[in-house]
């Protein structure tokens, strides 16, 4: 007889659970189990994935939870008096499971959300009494196991006697009839420890006195006695205790057995169990017995118990259809039709009707027109809000989303697939995704939910899996090392899994150094770094928690509660228990709602360009834009200079120029190194070229180097091959290399006449051995039976093979190269608004302080702080006099000074202006250390000139740091008090003791970059700059002029550190560093990664030595040989009869904030 | 009760339950049903490895409670009243026992 476990912890119990449903599932299966229960802790983190696990198996899915009970006794709703197991009955067309779903739901309704609370997740015991009937039929729907953890189990070890029978009486009295059962668990510790046989006989004996079931589990937590030790592990992470402390306690299970033991060792297990309590053969087989009718009666349909696969949509009612929701889709795509191509007539009209009731009788085909008419509904909500939105993704593709207003990308315009997105013989709801403002995002998820009723809604979850740094920190804990030593380990740990951590240690240079010392503990005795690498591996990638995803909304029926548990989110909406992989199994209508920064920094520049140059023939003449065709400016700039950033037409040459130059920094998807160094090679000059820039510039493409053949028949350095004359038209805009999926599928359809829903199938199996073999098969024959011949099949198939499975999809290229166009063309005609709106969003991939620099190397003058012009956001200013009179510069933010809250930054703001310190402080309520911290970075500078009087700001700092020593409380300090009405101006300040020498530029610079994190004053290396001319280091500026191939010295401050893909596999680490000229971009291959080992993830100021590589006529980078720490002048390479450099104090010394300064928390 | 790790040999019955072992040369016989169960270990401290994949044992390791009395009695000693109560336990990969404990032991004949 095969036994079934009905107690299994998958590892999506978070730090608890060690095994993936997957290795369990199959497990049992080898073992002859015919079903296999998931039961997690709190919730149904991994029962989808179950599902599925068993489905493959081929056993039947049981499915629960472990849900701690509240103690009934307890005052407070926060005392936790033990765990049960609560599994869902089947077959009863879903009435468990929507009770299971309603249970959960209930235990984590009274917790926050937040990390940290106080609440327990966890259910009353009359909110399970409850759930266990069903409200319809009154019958029981959840069976409820007592087991070692519950109250009764816990009681067991104590010295009353009986208080196990009094909570177990309770258990009978409060739950219906017929749903509790006794759990039996042997984990085989020592004789009364918990879950010892001597406990499991008193739970049989009590089962057995008062008539209720006995099942026999194993508690399981790992599918084989290997997970014991990982298991150990993840309790420590959970209590944040090392081993040696929860030893002590002793808090850690107490043997390593709760694997999912095979049906003989279930057997002899209960065996066991049966013959300590004094029973017989008819005990051991109705335990046995018993426990498989349980399982019997929790076996899972999935379809008519889950709602397996089977798409639900949100009611037409709700979206306010009262007729068919197909024939409403078609009349809204109608009415479409004159907004979208007004005018449209003849061979074109015809080719846009056909290209419309093909889409349209494929979506009727799939009954997916209601899906398509909500998508239309969110997408009309936040245009209606006045958001900026924008569909991405294979959505852009067809002509249906386009006409609707979901997207607004013409499809025909750019040949873009339907099929691509949508087919016949693809059953699954397409994924639909909308960018939005990212400033705007949780707004539109608000609407979302009130529109369409909070019963219908629940945001999607992500799963949070360890990776390298966070592993190796929880190992560390663990095993009790000191912290400090393992943040130092942690901090050289770099984009690799963590389960490949002993093999990295012997091939990246910046390990060697902790690879040596664990190559040490022989002769040192120190096992522990060892240990250290071996829990690293195991914990990789098991999930820690759930979190918010950043973008998924499911949207369904009425009934969606029913099929999943929510929880609350940090952000006060509820959130689903399931991940993205359980939407499409779950038939899951899930909305991405992206929030992304450039949509806000483009939004914000908008506002700012029409603050500062309220009408139409301002913004024209301050844009240097066309007089258009009446003379007063185009028609995307409204009178009251607003411009509509969407009807901007795609071919203005100014925007393409800056593109060219591969000034680029700031522009999405074009402000990566890589990719600047692929925009000078590729010299874009229109739409489409940004497409194929955007759709190059992927792993897939750059690993199988298909971009320096595109490059070379671009620029007609070689002659356009093309397989075969039939193919010239698919891909001829791409020089006769295959990029876009669309090409692929195009391929497919010339060469076979598959047609292209088939195409899409046949690409992707394109990449899984299996079926691409298939693929082949069909391919060289139907393409031979057209007539191509064996060279040209081989030579076709060849490509499709090889770029098949990772060629990128032209409507997603589409959809993102708008905005790069359009934050390109504010760049480059309205830089001031751009960068104020960049800082104030930063929306780009590096530290806000390159921007600093890059409006430096603009002339863009940035205004100091002043507490009278600064506003809580960065705003465009005219400068009245001085050099810059006249110039547009950008005023710093009140926003994001270290220490200054968000209720000071209001009140500051509304009390604007001030005339004297004392106003100040009345008015805003400014804390004192905030006072201090405005005066270190100037804020009080212009109003101290004003009221006259000789200090400076040292002077002042000093004034105020004694203010806010002296001060606690005692009245008679505030001297200044009651000055107020007098209109003197700032007696306080006019009083300042002068003394102290002014402040040094470096000084100044420290202060911003300790308090602001950039550097306004002047550059941060500015004060390097002596010492670099003498070591003769060259600055970016000066680069393209030099030669190729020239051996240079250069220096800066890392801004970017990237580890991209690259052909052959091997690692290549880009570093770019800012010298205050520009940004160097500079590439470390295997050997100099050796010689710079550490250095390359562990310093900020760097100096490299290396040679130049121009990569297009305005692009150059540097391919590095060796690179030093110039925070340690004496490691640096000079000449040895040069004096070393005196100490001299640098603004970064003793600054911690890496991660803003650098881009790298390294 | 005394605290040991010596190595002894012992026979199991096809179960794996012990049924009499050879202890510093003498031979003694299980008298009663043996108790079972496992301990911990603190692996944290006495392993320097624990990859993936090590297997079982890493965490705990088994524990039999067994009562002896000897096999043969020795010329010149009187036969002893009560039976030996001893803690053996068995590593698990390799398959060796030792002994742990000795309970209510008179005169231990080692230390």
């Amino acid at each position: 007889m095969s036994f079934t476990h009905l107690h299994v912890s998958t590892a999506f119990s978070a730090h608890y659970g060690v095994s993936w449903p997957e290795e369990l599932a199959q497990a049992a299966a080898s073992d002859g189990a015919t079903a296999l229960a998931c039961t997690d802790r709190d919730g149904l983190y991994g029962t989808i994935k179950h599902l599925k696990a068993c489905l493959a198996a081929g056993i039947d899915p049981i499915v629960g939870v472990d849900l701690a009970v509240l103690d009934d006794d307890g005052d407070h709703r926060t005392h936790v008096a033990g765990r049960v197991v609560v599994l869902a009955r089947g077959h009863n067309n879903g009435a468990g499971y929507r009770a299971l779903c309603r249970l959960i739901s209930d235990a984590h309704a009274r917790t926050t959300g937040k990390s940290g609370g106080t609440v327990p997740v966890a259910v009353t015991r009359a909110e399970l009494a409850s759930r266990t009937i069903d409200p319809q039929t009154l019958k029981p729907v959840l069976t409820v196991l007592i087991g070692p953890d519950s109250d009764v189990g816990r009681a067991m070890g104590g010295r009353r006697y009986l208080r196990p029978r009094t909570l177990f009486k309770q258990w009978l009295d409060d739950l219906p009839q017929g749903t509790v059962v006794a759990e039996i668990v042997s984990q085989l510790s020592a004789p009364g420890k918990p879950l010892s046989t001597a406990h499991a006989v008193r739970m049989l004996k009590l089962a057995e006195e008062h008539h209720v079931p006995a099942i026999l589990t194993n508690a399981v937590r790992y599918w084989a006695a290997d997970g014991a030790p990982t298991a150990d592990v993840l309790d420590s992470a959970r209590t944040l205790k090392s081993l040696p402390e929860l030893a002590d306690e002793p808090l850690l299970q107490p043997t390593g057995q709760g694997w999912l033991k095979s049906s003989s060792e279930m057997l002899r297990l209960g065996k066991e169990i049966i013959s300590a309590a004094g029973y017989g053969a008819a005990d051991l087989k109705q335990l046995m017995t018993q426990t498989e009718a349980l399982a019997d009666l929790c076996r899972i349909d999935p379809a008519t118990d889950m709602g397996w696969k089977q798409p639900v949509v949100p009611e037409a009612s709700v979206i306010g259809i009262s007729q068919d929701p197909h024939q409403e889709l078609i009349q809204r795509c109608q009415a479409g039709i004159s907004r979208r191509f007004p005018g449209v007539s003849g061979a074109a009209r015809e080719n846009m009707l056909s290209r419309l009731d093909h889409e349209l009788a494929i979506i009727s085909n799939l009954g997916f027109s209601s899906y398509f008419l909500t998508v239309a509904e969110v997408s009309r909500m936040i245009q209606e809000m006045g958001v900026r939105a924008a569909a991405r993704g294979s959505g852009a593709s067809s002509l249906v989303n386009y006409l609707i207003d979901v997207s607004q990308v013409n499809p025909l315009q750019h040949d873009l697939i339907f099929e691509r997105f949508l087919s016949r013989d693809r059953a699954t709801l397409p994924d639909i995704d909308i960018d939005v403002e990212s400033a705007e995002r949780h707004n539109v998820y608000r609407r979302i939910f009130k529109r369409f009723g909070a019963e219908r809604v629940t945001l999607m979850s992500m799963q949070n899996g360890y990776r390298a740094r966070g592993a190796v920190r929880d190992a560390g804990m663990a095993l009790g090392m000191d912290d400090g030593e393992v943040g130092e380990i942690a901090k050289q740990l770099w984009r690799f899994s963590a389960r490949k951590f002993r093999e990295a240690l012997q091939e990246k240079p910046e390990l060697r150094e902790f690879a040596g010392r664990v190559e040490q503990r022989d002769l040192d005795g120190n096992q522990q770094l060892d240990l250290l690498v071996d829990l690293t591996e195991r914990l990789d990638r098991l999930p820690r928690h759930i979190s918010m995803h950043p973008c998924g909304v499911i949207l369904g029926d009425a009934t969606l509660l029913d099929r999943s548990p929510v929880q609350p989110s940090g952000l006060g909406l509820p959130m689903s228990q399931f991940d993205k992989h359980d939407m499409d199994p779950m038939g899951m209508l899930k909305l991405d709602v992206l929030g992304v920064r450039m949509q806000s920094a483009m939004a914000f520049a908008v506002r700012e360009v029409i603050r500062i140059h309220p009408s139409k023939k301002d913004v024209v003449a301050a844009g240097k834009h066309s007089s258009g065709q009446d003379g007063n400016g185009p028609d995307y700039i409204a009178e009251n200079g607003h411009i509509d950033l969407n009807a901007v037409p795609l071919d203005d040459e100014t925007t393409f120029e800056l593109i060219r130059s591969t000034h680029t920094l700031g522009c999405f998807q074009i402000e990566s190194p890589g990719q600047r160094e692929l925009i000078g090679k590729m010299a874009p000059r229109e739409f489409n070229d940004l497409i194929i820039d955007i759709s190059l510039f992927r792993p897939g493409p750059m690993k199988s180097d298909m971009v320096r053949p595109f490059l070379e028949h671009r620029h007609g350095f070689a002659p356009e091959v093309y397989p075969h004359p039939d193919l010239k038209p698919v891909l001829a805009e791409t020089h006769g290399v295959t990029v876009f999926h669309e090409q692929i599928l195009r391929t497919f359809d010339v060469m076979t006449g598959c047609g292209l829903a088939r195409a899409d199938e046949f690409r992707r199996a394109l990449g899984n051995e299996a079926l691409e073999t298939e693929v082949e098969v069909f391919f060289r024959k139907a393409a031979r039976d057209k007539g191509y011949t064996p060279e040209v099949v081989d030579n076709v198939w060849g490509t499709l093979k090889a770029f098949g499975s990772f060629g990128f999809c032209k409507a997603h290229g589409a959809a993102f190269a708008v905005p790069t166009y359009q934050s390109a063309w504010l760049k480059a005609h309205h830089p001031e608004a751009f960068l104020a709106g960049l800082w104030e969003h930063d929306p780009g991939m590096y530290p806000k302080r390159l921007l600093v620099a890059e409006a430096r190397r603009l002339g863009i003058p940035i205004l100091p702080l002043d507490i009278n012009r600064s506003k809580a956001e960065y705003r465009v200013e005219r400068i009245e006099k001085g050099k810059d009179a006249g110039k547009l510069g950008i005023r710093l933010s009140l926003n994001g000074i270290y220490g200054l809250s968000a209720t000071e930054l209001k009140r500051i703001v509304a009390g604007q202006p001030y005339d004297s310190l004392a106003d100040l402080r009345a008015r805003s309520r400014a804390s004192k250390p905030s006072i201090k911290r405005l005066a270190q970075l100037g804020a009080f500078d212009s109003l101290h000139r004003e009221a006259g009087g000789t200090a400076n700001r040292a002077d002042l700092v000093h004034h105020l740091q004694k203010l806010q020593l002296s001060s606690s409380g005692r009245k008679g300090v505030e001297v200044l008090e009651g000055q107020l009405s007098l209109p003197l101006g700032d007696v306080e300040l006019r009083n300042v003791k002068p003394g102290l020498p002014a402040p040094t530029l470096v000084e100044n610079v420290r202060a911003e970059l300790d308090l602001m994190a950039v550097d306004v004053s002047s550059h941060l290396m500015d004060s390097h700059r002596p010492m670099l001319d003498r070591l003769g280091v060259i600055t970016a500026d000066k680069l393209l002029g030099l030669r190729n191939g020239t051996e240079v010295l250069v220096a800066g401050v890392r801004v970017a550190t990237q580890t991209p893909p690259m052909r052959g596999g091997r690692r290549v680490v880009f570093i770019s560093i800012d010298d205050g000229t520009g940004c160097i971009d500079s590439v470390f291959f295997h050997e100099a990664q050796e010689k710079a080992g550490m250095l390359l993830f562990g310093t900020r100021l760097l100096l490299i030595r290396g040679t130049t590589r121009r990569t297009g006529p305005r692009g150059i980078s540097l391919s590095a040989s060796m690179a030093w720490d110039l925070g340690r002048t004496e490691t640096l390479p000079f000449k040895d009869s040069s004096p070393q450099e005196p100490e001299a104090r640098h603004p970064l010394d003793g600054i911690s904030r890496s991660l803003s300064i650098t881009g790298f928390s390294g | 009760m005394g605290m040991f790790s010596q190595s002894v040999d012992v026979v199991c019955s096809a179960e794996g339950q012990p049924q009499s072992l050879l202890w510093a040369g003498d031979s003694y016989t299980v008298c009663a049903e043996p108790v079972r169960w496992y301990e911990r270990r603190q692996w944290w401290a006495e392993e320097s490895r624990a990859p993936l994949g090590s297997g079982p044992g890493v965490v705990d390791h088994e524990i039999w409670r067994v009562q002896v009395l000897p096999s043969h009695t020795p010329r010149g000693v009187p036969e002893p009243d009560e039976p030996l109560t001893l803690d053996l336990t068995r590593h698990i990969r390799s398959g060796r026992w030792r002994l742990l404990r000795i309970h209510d032991a008179l005169r231990p004949r080692t230390a």
